[in-house]
């Protein structure tokens, strides 16, 4: 026990440093780090959006699994609970929920926000007071009352069912209420999208206003949104994780310990592996101030090649050598294997995706590191005597022997890669969709959802720039203008029909009749109704005072949440400027839009889906184009370290496994993402360390050596199955992908491995 | 727990003397009123309404049907001078005018409950349900009666100051609505 303290001393040691970093590093997590820098105005207006657009603040939720109407009392508790919590910008359950201030404010600018030009005729004051009558002459009459004799002409009232027709949603019991039946509610979120662990809480904050709604028995409150759909992102992958992790950890310590007859060997794994991680960590947080949390996830992924490192030194041992002696005489092989592995990332950190670059980073700094650890603390560290139990003799003969089968094995690569050519290689995935994390279940629901509430999947956003908000709301009634003079049809979102101009606002104003010609109307229409003389005087005073005010702009909008949390997504500050959205609310043919667009000068025309896959084909390209330079540099190194014949072995054994690997892929119907790439980076550091120990002993070395390199690999490529295997089983894409196509690529490489190795008689 | 007997062998002085003073009041009238009204399940009505605004020179009146079921139906079906149909089933208020459907639940509408009650509650000879939402002051006895309902609400009371019911025996006769300014009278004629 006195021999291992040193050991377990340091992996204690190693344990507080972790503890320690965690609370240093600032971990991030944004997908979009992992997208190229954009190209073009229109790819860096989606990336802002996805980073921070309106949508990504937006939340839905659905009650079900009880009667209607105690669904609508759940709501609206909720409504009314969610309205006052400051978290939240907008509440939105059906229900009108208009503060009297607000009602005031937009009663103050009626005449200014609502485009009722002829409404001041002298038919249509008649007409308007006969309507008066009889609404009075209804139950509504309490509601008549209140704003009939002020705002005879309806513009207030007229205004707030203008605002209301864009939710297409059904009304029962006063809420919306879909099929089901299931009341919604959409909310919106004062926290960024991406801000985690805000949009848990405010994720929280609904599940609590929903508990303390006091829902009946049986009901159910359904969430979702970009906020929940990371939270619930994040829990699927860490529950999946911990599954598999747990029992990933529980067959490789048995494996280690059938092999090396003695639990020691985890901790000898355990050790370079947390050295690599903590130098990775510490190095990429220094670089880059944060280390994103993808980076982390794919960068641990990367050093399963670490892992390789302890378990090819203490196998390779020969008998009676000291840990010492072989950790010296493995060191060039193992030097090379880091070399190149560290080559091939370097062109990462220069490829431009800030995600990438750290990923390459991180990798990097942790292969060097748990190198580092494996030749010098090790053989420090660990007692000797780890016997290792030979492998089975007929399985060693076997594999031995596959050199002899070279030409058989090069023929039928040969043929693998003219059937991938012929049928046009993998195909990529081109749906950002699919990289989602978040569970199918989640997505399906957050369709229906949006589907109900009425808020459209935008296909097509046109957006534009100006230095200031009136300009900008100029803008936009300007295009929208076009737009319909171009013969668009069908509606169009726009931040001018929520709060137009102040020109326009003016305009309006100015086209009120002055105080003696609308009192003599007035009089007229009156003719012969019960009214008294004084009845509209309300009216006549407002309309006066309404000439006085000055046009509401965006910077008063704080006494009226409901108007600024739904101007908020159309327009909004954008650098030094403004930025105005206009969304069509159905599908409009994107040639005639484009084509009528091109009217407009600024007006840029962005076609979410088609930007989108550009975007992530562009990032595979590049992704690719930087692995061929990787590639390209590891040929050298390896041409430089065995010389042009020995280099040329260990590439094709390489270039063999990612080819037979994707092959695989390909026939399994898998679309290839940039998780199955980033995987195909591990795979091509473990199939590089296969290769190399496999060839090290060459032909003067004895058939000892080679079984013991034959024994180590086989070790190696065990303990990887062992630990991605089963992440080919999750369901998540990226833990599903990386997990199949190491455990395709490392079968592969060590397969082909031992077949490209040097030739040598049997063993004994 | 035992229960204070209150024919009385010996409970404690104060608890005796709140007794003696509550057996000094008359008995409830309201309860007396609306105890022959519970009894009823079904019944049919005319009614004529006059509503006085003071922005109208002349008051507006409108004719038509009641109709309630027990224990929480009322329709109020205006035939003239517009149709209209003014539904309270349950927790749900459904207007209907000129081909316009619109549902309110009165969970969403704290400003009307009190005023739809003040007719249905009594119709169902709720008493509770009236002292939720109104002050109650009953005169009269089951065969002449009149309650004066004040709202409780501060928000109702800005609107509607007051409603008056008068009846004879299971019958409302008149509604009176004493509003900020405004009075309506509803007077109601039980069918057969």
């Amino acid at each position: 026990m006195r021999r291992l303290l040193p050991l377990l001393l340091a992996l204690a040691l190693l344990a507080a440093a972790f503890a320690g970093a965690s609370r240093l590093v600032t971990l991030r997590g944004d997908i979009a780090d992992f997208l190229p820098a954009p190209a073009t105005p229109e790819a860096a207006f989606l990336l802002g959006e996805l980073r921070s657009g309106a949508a990504t603040t937006l939340l839905i939720a659905g009650i079900e699994g009880a009667a209607a109407e105690d669904l609508a009392r759940v709501s609206r508790a909720m409504g009314d609970a969610l309205a006052a919590d400051a978290r939240f910008t907008l509440v939105a359950n059906g229900a009108p929920r208009l503060a009297e201030e607000e009602v005031a404010l937009l009663m103050a600018h009626r005449y200014a926000l609502s485009p009722a030009a002829d409404a001041f005729t002298e038919p249509a004051l008649r007409a308007a007071l006969e309507g008066v009558l009889d609404g009075l002459r209804s139950s509504a009459e309490p509601l008549v009352r209140r704003f009939a004799f002020a705002d005879p002409t309806g513009a207030f009232l007229g205004l707030l069912r203008g605002w209301a027709d864009g939710a297409a949603v059904r009304t029962a019991h006063g809420v919306w209420m879909a099929d089901g039946p299931r009341a919604l509610i959409l909310l919106q979120s004062r926290a960024a999208g991406l801000d985690t662990d805000a949009q848990g809480a405010t994720a929280d904050a609904v599940r609590a206003a929903f508990a303390a709604a006091a829902p009946p028995d049986g009901a159910r409150l359904l969430l979702s949104g970009p906020g929940i759909f990371a939270a619930e992102a994040a829990a699927t992958v860490r529950a999946d994780v911990k599954l598999v992790s747990t029992l990933s950890f529980l067959l490789v310590g048995a494996f280690l310990f059938w092999r090396y007859r003695s639990p020691l060997m985890l901790a000898v794994v355990a050790l370079p592996l947390a050295v690599g991680t903590l130098a990775g960590l510490i190095v990429v947080d220094a670089v880059f101030g944060h280390v994103h949390g993808a980076a982390l996830g794919f960068g641990m992924t990367m050093l399963g090649v670490a892992d390789d490192y302890p378990i090819l030194l203490v196998t390779n041992r020969a008998p009676g050598e000291s840990l010492r002696d072989a950790a010296r005489r493995l060191w060039p092989t193992l030097r090379l294997a880091v070399a190149a592995a560290v080559a091939g990332l370097l062109p990462m950190l220069a490829s431009g995706f800030p995600g990438l670059a750290q990923l390459g980073l991180f990798a990097a700094t942790g292969l060097v590191g748990a190198a580092l650890a494996t030749r010098f603390a090790l053989p420090a560290l660990l007692p000797e005597g780890l016997a290792v139990r030979p492998l089975p003799e007929r399985l060693a003969h076997a594999l031995l022997r596959l050199p002899a089968r070279r030409g058989l094995v090069l023929g039928a690569l040969v043929l693998v890669a003219a059937a991938l050519v012929a049928t046009g290689g993998p195909r990529l995935e081109r749906d950002l969709a699919a990289l989602s994390p978040v569970p199918e279940p989640v997505r399906m629901l957050d369709g229906q959802l949006r589907a109900q509430v009425g808020a459209p999947d935008v296909r097509t956003v046109l957006a534009l720039a100006a230095p200031d908000a009136e300009a900008a709301l100029q803008a936009a009634e300007r295009a929208v203008a076009a737009l319909r003079a171009a013969g668009i049809a069908g509606a169009i979102d726009h931040p001018a029909r929520w709060l137009p101009s102040a020109a326009t606002q003016r305009a309006r104003l100015a086209a009120l009749p002055d105080d003696a010609t609308l009192a003599a109307r007035l009089a007229a229409a009156r003719d012969g109704l019960p009214f008294r003389a004084t009845a509209f005087d309300p009216f006549l005073r407002e309309v006066a005072e309404a000439r006085a005010h000055a046009p509401l702009a965006p910077a008063d909008l704080a006494a009226t949440p409901l108007l600024a949390a739904r101007l908020a997504p159309l327009l909004r500050r954008d650098g030094e400027g403004w930025r105005a959205l206009l969304l069509p609310a159905e599908a409009i043919d994107p040639a005639a839009l484009r084509a009528a667009a091109a009217t407009v000068p600024g007006l840029m025309v962005v076609d979410i889906k088609a930007e989108t896959e550009a975007l992530l084909a562009d990032g595979i390209a590049t992704a690719l184009r930087w692995g061929a330079v990787g590639g390209a540099l590891v040929l050298l190194l390896l041409g430089a370290g065995r010389g042009l014949m020995g280099g040329l072995r260990i590439a094709a054994a390489l270039a063999g496994a990612l080819l037979l690997t994707f092959a695989a892929l390909a026939a399994m119907g898998e679309r290839i993402t940039v998780f199955h790439l980033t995987a195909a980076l591990l795979l091509a550091g473990v199939g590089l360390d296969y290769a190399l120990f496999m060839s090290r002993s060459g032909v003067e070395e004895g058939t000892d050596d080679a079984a013991r390199a034959l024994g180590s690999i086989l070790t190696c490529m065990l303990t990887t199955l062992l630990t991605f295997g089963l992440l080919a089983l999750c369901r998540t894409p990226v833990l599903h992908a990386t997990g199949l196509t190491v455990c395709l690529g490392v079968a592969s490489a060590f397969l082909l491995a031992c077949t490209l190795a040097p030739r040598r008689d049997a063993p004994r | 727990m035992p229960l204070p007997d209150e024919t009385g062998a010996a409970p404690r002085l104060p608890r005796r003397l709140l007794l003696l003073g509550l057996a000094a009041q008359a008995p409830d009238p309201l309860a007396a009123i609306l105890a022959p009204l519970a009894a009823v399940r079904e019944s049919r009505a005319t009614f004529v309404e006059e509503k006085e605004l003071p922005e109208l020179e002349r008051p507006l009146l409108s004719r038509g049907l009641l109709a309630w079921r027990a224990p929480d139906r009322l329709e109020k079906h205006t035939i003239e001078p517009v149709e209209e149909r003014f539904l309270l089933e349950g927790e749900v208020l459904t207007i209907e005018r000129r081909g316009e459907r619109r549902q309110v639940a009165l969970d969403a509408a704290p400003e009307i409950r009190p005023l739809v009650e003040a007719v249905r509650a009594t119709l169902a000879g709720d008493a509770a349900t009236l002292r939720a939402h109104h002050r109650v002051a009953a005169s009269g006895g089951p065969a002449r009666w009149r309650i004066e309902l004040t709202p409780l609400s501060p928000r109702v009371r800005a609107a509607v100051q007051r409603i008056v019911l008068e009846g004879e025996g299971a019958a409302i006769l008149l509604v009176e609505t004493q509003g900020r300014d405004g009075r309506g009278s509803m007077r109601i004629s039980p069918a057969r």
